[in-house]
């Protein structure tokens, strides 16, 4: 009997690519508006900035934001894993107690965020210890990711430390290809953060420029760190430049921009929408990066596409199904008032 | 084999557990405690019943807590931990199922939403828009387990997709219907412990008798669709899958019956509260139950994971991530072409591949101490006669050289002095520790492959000579190794088993 083969992917590589870069341009933004807000509200709660009221309803909105960021974070990894199973898996398997520590890392952080919530509500206070506990514990989520899918990307620096270490010990050591990457995430987060707090706290006059001064001046800051970041790729640089990436860096750039100039006119919801398409943008050069690693060691064209395209069919239906669900539900819930 | 093999000490089992079996409880209880909150917050607002409504506002904290939190979170740590530990099964898994698992996030995605809007919305919307959304959990929770249910079932009885390679052939595959009952029925069981440990907490009344009644009358009634489900779902196995298990794992068949026991003692407390609803009930006596709920429960998903063995996806990879299909380029080239990460020691990454996905050297299925004494030659048989082993082991499907390999890496790792050294042992004591060593792997003492009614009768002569003999009885047996002295006190042994164990 032959047995089926298992190395196809199951739909056109073009349409899980769009997925996957959707997906994880939504999951970037929550996690960004999480990272950043949490960031953000540290800084104002030192430098007491903030009236307690302010700091309270910001604590308020982190528990969702959490649930937004660890749900909309596992479609983008499934994608990346149906494509790059060889080097994502090998990655995590070297670093694997640091993979693994990520899952208490984030359940420390949510439980963080709850807790100061509720302590919102009941006190109008903001812990600000267990803030930094949760902000710690995001960063360490973010530190990891940057490390493991750098490592991911370098398959004879991979085999060269498991040969070394078996352990699942190994932290990367190539800090160069991905601390200024990381820091590059960071930063983008305290931007898009920066514009979450400044619509949300619109109406305090403190917040909202807190809010502001992050959205611009991290925006300045994860400019001047991608360039340095695009000046350490070294050899990688020429090929990449001959990719599509530079006009859609280009044009990443100015919707940032445009983001800047319509929030600067309190028009929130263009200006959103402009800073997702930048960071769809991002993404987007992020994947065609990964692409200009890989070379020599992994084709994309080499897989073999076998679509399932019934179960593609179910999926989209749940998927538009999903949106419109949760689009009336938070309808019903912020319309509704409650009975008397 | 063309990953790297994370070699760390705890065992790759005892891991998977810690985290899937405390996720595998609160994912259903995700979904049974979302049908019993609508349910009961319909019922209350019936009824007008304000007591309720506050009791079912305080579960639901908790419940938020626990599923949005720790369940949703060790899902993913789930999928962490398979991508870690079986990262071949976990890559075909997603080839395969990649739109299932695509499709059963956009229900979690709804789950997560609907679950904060309803803990949030107690004061903030109209009853209705408040039931609604917790209708909305509650469907989008059990849709999920819909889905996962068929990826899951999947592995244990994957059906005509061996032969079709057919999304939907393995889906809805032997066991997915009775699983789905049975996994559905567990939801309601976990539901109403939970609810009794709430509501274990209430103080003294008739409010509290009532709370308890139907609470653990949620647990009998999850529990009888259970068992019957149960039932179904064993016979849905293949016949050869279950034989082949009850055959030669005696742990997991112990697994089953105490699974059996715990589930009559569960039936036998919770009717007793439908019909006594205390209007004292402490919460240990409510953790006790929960706790054999939980023990119940666990001892079943041991047993229904011990089934797979010598699989990972049955009939289709092997639990240490050998395919099945690739099993005659294995027997000609040998593994370590196919391993792709190597350490330089060969042996080392032999072993790491063949034999450490389920065994470690002194922790989890512990091999040294269990082949101290043992020679090189019989360690050879035993790498080359895996499959013939107690507990459903995978067969070697290297070359012969990488047998040696593994015995030599095996070899210079356990004690190798005379059993009678190493246990400070002799005569029958002795006999009875070279019995494990050089029998006891296969022919355990009271199992199925138990060959002590053969040996009645025999005179020590006979016995001698049949170990004289022993590579020659039958498929797989090897050669006796042993020294003289070992020997002596093996076949003395051996009488008495054939005597019924009297010396």
């Amino acid at each position: 009997m032959t047995l089926p083969d298992y190395r196809f992917i199951s739909a056109p590589l073009w349409l899980v690519t769009i997925l996957h870069l959707l997906t994880l341009t939504l999951h970037l933004a929550a996690m960004s508006c999480l990272l950043g807000g949490t960031l953000i509200a540290l800084w104002a709660g030192v430098r007491k900035q903030w009236s307690a009221p302010d700091a309270a309803g910001l604590a308020r909105v982190l528990p969702a934001a959490t649930a937004a960021t660890v749900s909309l974070g596992v479609a983008p990894l499934l994608f990346l894993q149906l494509v790059y199973p060889r080097q994502v898996y090998a990655a995590t398997i070297v670093s694997g107690w640091f993979w693994l520590a990520v899952i208490g890392a984030v359940i420390m952080a949510y439980y963080a965020f709850y807790r100061t919530s509720f302590q919102a509500h009941r006190t109008g206070q903001v812990s600000l210890g267990l803030l930094a506990l949760a902000a710690l514990g995001l960063l360490y989520t973010s530190l990891v990711y940057s490390s493991v899918f750098a490592l991911a990307e370098q398959p004879d620096l991979l085999r060269a430390l498991y040969a070394k270490d078996q352990s699942g010990w190994v932290w990367n050591p190539a800090l160069g290809a991905y601390g200024l990457r990381w820091l590059h995430v960071v930063l983008g987060a305290l931007t898009v953060g920066g514009f979450f707090v400044s619509v949300l706290g619109r109406k305090s006059p403190a917040m909202a420029a807190t809010g502001r001064a992050a959205f611009v001046g991290g925006m300045a800051a994860a400019a001047a760190m991608g360039f340095l970041y695009l000046v350490s790729l070294d050899t990688y640089l020429g090929p990449y430049m001959r990719t599509p990436a530079m006009p859609v860096l280009l044009l990443a750039l100015a919707l940032a921009l445009a983001a800047l100039h319509l929030h600067s006119r309190k028009r929130f919801g263009l200006s959103g929408l402009c800073l997702f398409l930048s960071l769809l943008g991002m993404v987007y050069l992020r994947h065609v990066l990964r692409l200009v690693r890989l070379r020599g060691s992994f084709d994309l064209a080499a897989w073999r596409i076998a679509p399932q395209w019934s179960p593609f069919l179910l999926f989209l239906v749940c998927f538009i199904l999903m949106l419109v669900v949760l689009v009336w539900m938070a309808r019903l819930f912020f319309r509704s008032e409650p009975d008397a | 084999m063309h990953y790297p093999f994370w070699d760390q000490p705890i065992g790759y089992g005892v891991l998977m557990a810690v985290i899937a079996v405390f996720h595998v409880f609160v994912s259903h209880f995700a979904i049974g405690g979302g049908l019993y909150l609508v349910v009961n917050e319909h019922l209350a607002r019936r009824d007008g019943d304000t007591a309720r409504l506050a009791f079912l506002e305080k579960l639901s904290k908790f419940f938020a807590m626990v599923t949005l939190v720790a369940g949703a979170l060790t899902g993913v740590g789930i999928w962490f931990v398979i991508g870690l530990l079986a990262p071949a099964a976990t890559e075909a898994l997603i080839h395969n199922y990649v739109w299932g698992w695509a499709t059963e996030w956009t229900f979690f995605v709804v789950e997560i939403a609907a679950a904060m809007l309803y803990f949030y919305g107690w004061k903030r919307v109209t009853a209705k828009a408040h039931l609604t959304l917790g209708w909305i959990y509650f469907v989008a929770a059990w849709l999920s387990l819909v889905v996962i249910n068929g990826i899951l079932t999947f592995m244990l009885t994957p059906g005509r997709w061996l032969v079709t390679g057919d999304f939907w052939q393995g889906f809805f595959n032997p066991t997915y219907w009775p699983s789905l009952v049975l996994r559905t029925g567990v939801c309601v069981m976990l539901a109403g412990l939970y609810a009794l440990l709430v509501a274990s907490r209430l103080a003294a009344g008739d409010f509290k008798a009532r709370t308890v009644r139907q609470a653990a009358g949620w647990a009998v009634v999850g529990l009888a669709v259970t068992a019957l489900a149960q039932a179904w779902y064993w016979k849905a196995i293949p016949a050869e899958v279950t034989a082949r298990a009850l055959e030669t794992m005696p742990t997991s068949v112990r697994a089953i019956v105490l699974s059996l026991w715990l589930a009559a003692a569960l039936g036998a407390v919770g009717v007793a509260l439908v019909i006594l609803a205390p209007r004292r009930f402490g919460t240990a006596a409510a953790l006790a139950f929960m706790a054999l709920g939980m023990a119940w429960f666990g001892a079943f998903e041991w047993s229904r994971e011990s089934l797979r063995k010598p699989y990972i996806l049955t009939g289709y990879m092997y639990g240490n991530g050998a395919e099945v299909a690739l099993t005659a380029a294995y027997r000609r080239d040998g593994f370590l072409p196919q391993i792709t990460f190597r350490t330089g020691d060969d042996g080392a990454d032999l072993f790491r591949h063949a034999c450490r996905s389920c065994h470690t050297l002194d922790g989890y299925k512990a091999l040294r101490p269990g082949l101290a004494g043992a020679d090189r030659a019989y360690l050879l048989a035993l790498v080359q006669g895996a499959h013939l082993l107690r507990g459903n082991m995978p067969p070697f499907l290297g070359t012969p050289r990488e047998a040696g390999l593994i015995a030599d890496h095996l070899y210079q790792r356990t004690d190798h002095r005379p059993l009678g050294a190493i246990y400070q042992v002799e005569g029958l004591a002795l006999g009875r520790r070279a019995y494990d060593l050089r029998c006891g792997k296969c022919h355990a003492v009271g199992t199925a492959s138990d060959k002590a009614k053969s040996l009645a009768g025999q005179s020590a002569e006979d016995l001698s000579g049949m170990l004289d003999m022993a590579s020659s009885l039958g498929e797989g047996m090897p050669a006796y190794t042993g020294d003289a002295a070992e020997r002596k006190a093996l076949v003395a042994y051996l009488q008495t088993l054939g005597q019924g164990g009297k010396p």
